[in-house]
């Protein structure tokens, strides 16, 4: 894709400084922070590959999440099983969920596809709610302790850190690997214009599944690292709309449709989070919802397109006001 | 055999027949207009032809294959290539990003496919770095004819590509269609101004109320009293006046 062209001296301050993060600041709390921002970032990524670069705008993506949390905890209650054997069942099952939501709803434009999703993720959430087999309401827990590596329960939180990073660096060069090839022209035009794209050729339908599987598969990894990393899911962090609308705003604040506009929109959003819940404790736990909206409001009114857009323009202006010097 | 044939193609729309029975025959390296008034079912046929909506009856055959209920893109894949009326760009992709979107039809890996729409861009005369949302009507409108020459199309459908434009840009733009019919592509072109018609094509068909009122040449058609009658009118004579 031609586009202004990316510092790649920014990328790699960017990943070394996402690697010596936790050797710097080494307190619980600034880990747990780094964790937390890891798996918004990858979630967010995740749906930025549908939501984002197809514009097919999901606002259920909770589901996939939520199979991916369930399914590794799911195995351990019933078998006895590491969470890691459930990982590969989880993408499985999110991709035929998938597959289900998006063959009837992908093939209209308009809206139906993301009124599909918040439909089907409601009612998965309240059908597990009160389903004994996964936990019903109090959900389901996984190795209180590790019995070996495989188990991936570590006092510290310095190795989910870094499993969690290797993941990041995983969907994002994935990500940037398609933004370069037919598959990424293909899904940007379909989101400028199906009718057009289609004209063009662009097999609209089968791109747009295409993208939505990938986008289900990394968020299913998402939701299985969170369920790994915290040994619990119950129906609201599973499987709630927060969770979902999480992932739309980091990606929209941040620039949906680029790269690394997850990635800053976590970066803004995580630590902003963690800083109101430690200021206000349970009780300002509804403040979330009010950052959300407004964060909803100020992109929609100021920077629809981000703010990796408003950094591209402005990089832009910089360079034709040096070229005008020169 | 005919490369593109619509035979009695007809489109309804509940109980409105926008298209009654068309029928188009074109042979490779034509150049064909359709010309007729706002409504005539010019523009439904084009979509017709161009798998953008399925005929209601009739059919619809390129070099042979049937393509009557088949989609844009599978008409795009066969070789029929569409501009729009309203030109729908990729407004913020780059001109060379939209023309690339219509070069990776026939060349899958990325270098290939940034060759041919380099050297396409150029034949355009547009800046391939430009953002299309940055362009005015006529850069639309020849982005639009680049991308869909990307394709790599044996038939072009150009809906009204050339209108909007000054008379400068027109004259431009008719040297452009004509390089690109100059290459072997055949044309179908929906036009309202009558000079590209004369200009560029050898055989007209006129549309109203969903109907082919005449065929033939430019100069057949326009001495047509039906022709005259419901699209290009006659000039103003001293017994029309009414005292």
């Amino acid at each position: 894709m031609t586009k202004l062209p990316t510092s790649r001296v920014g990328v790699v301050l960017l990943a070394a400084g996402l690697l010596v993060y936790p050797l710097v600041f080494t307190g619980a709390f600034y880990h747990d922070v780094g964790v937390s921002f890891l798996l918004a970032a990858i979630a967010a990524s995740a749906w930025n590959i549908v939501g984002g670069y197809a514009g097919q705008i999901s606002v259920g993506h909770s589901m996939f999440f939520g199979i991916g949390a369930y399914t590794p905890l799911l195995f351990y209650t019933l078998f006895g099983w590491s969470p890691i054997a459930g990982i590969p069942v989880a993408i499985v099952l999110s991709l035929g969920l998938a597959a289900l939501i998006g063959l009837p709803t992908l093939r209209l434009s308009g809206h139906y596809f993301s009124m599909a999703t918040i439909a089907v993720a409601e009612l998965i959430r309240l059908l597990v709610s009160t389903w004994s087999f996964v936990g019903a309401a109090i959900g389901l827990q996984g190795p209180a302790s590790g019995r070996g590596w495989w188990d991936l329960t570590f006092r510290s939180e310095l190795p989910y850190y870094y499993i969690f990073l290797a993941v990041l660096g995983l969907v994002l060069a994935v990500t940037a690997a398609f933004e370069s090839r037919r598959f990424g022209y293909y899904v940007r035009a379909i989101k400028a214009g199906e009718r057009a794209a289609k004209s063009l050729g662009v097999p609209v339908l089968q791109t747009k599944m295409q993208a939505l599987a990938l986008s289900a598969v990394f968020t299913s990894v998402a939701g299985s690292l969170y369920a790994v990393k915290t040994g619990f899911v119950d129906p609201g962090s599973g499987f709630g709309i927060l969770v979902s609308v999480q992932m739309v705003i980091i990606a929209a604040l941040g620039g949906a449709g680029t790269l690394y506009g997850p990635l800053l929109g976590a970066l803004i959003l995580i630590p902003l989070q963690t800083a109101t819940n430690n200021w206000l404790g349970g009780g300002g736990s509804g403040l979330t919802f009010i950052i959300y909206g407004g964060i909803i409001v100020l992109i929609a009114r100021f920077e629809p397109g981000g703010l990796m857009e408003l950094w591209y323009r402005l990089r832009a202006k910089r360079w034709r006001k040096l070229d005008a010097a020169a | 055999m005919p490369l593109l044939e619509a035979t009695d193609v007809s489109k309804t729309f509940g109980s409105f027949r926008a298209v009654s029975g068309a029928s188009l025959s074109l042979d490779q390296g034509e150049i064909v207009g359709l010309i007729g008034p706002n409504g005539a079912g010019k523009s439904t046929f084009f979509n017709c032809l161009a798998g953008d909506m399925p005929p209601s009856a009739g059919r619809i055959t390129l070099d042979g294959i049937d393509l009557t209920y088949a989609s844009a893109d599978v008409h795009a894949r066969a070789g029929i290539g569409r501009t729009f009326q309203v030109p729908a760009t990729f407004e913020d992709m780059s001109v060379l990003d939209n023309v690339m979107v219509g070069a990776f039809l026939r060349h899958a890996h990325r270098d290939e496919a940034r060759a041919r729409a380099g050297r396409i861009v150029s034949l355009t005369g547009l800046r391939p770095d430009q953002r299309a949302r940055s362009l005015g009507t006529p850069g639309r409108k020849r982005l639009e004819i680049a991308r869909v020459l990307a394709t790599e199309p044996r038939v072009m459908l150009l809906d009204e590509a050339l209108a909007g434009l000054t008379p400068g840009e027109l004259q431009e733009a008719i040297a452009l269609v004509r390089k690109i019919h100059e290459t072997g592509v055949t044309i179908v072109i929906v036009e309202h101004i009558m000079e590209v018609i004369m200009t560029l094509t050898r055989r007209v068909l006129v549309f109203n109320q969903g109907h082919v009122i005449a065929s033939g040449t430019p100069e057949e058609v326009v001495r047509d009293e039906q022709v005259i009658e419901a699209y290009l009118g006659r000039p103003f004579r001293r017994e029309d006046r009414r005292d």
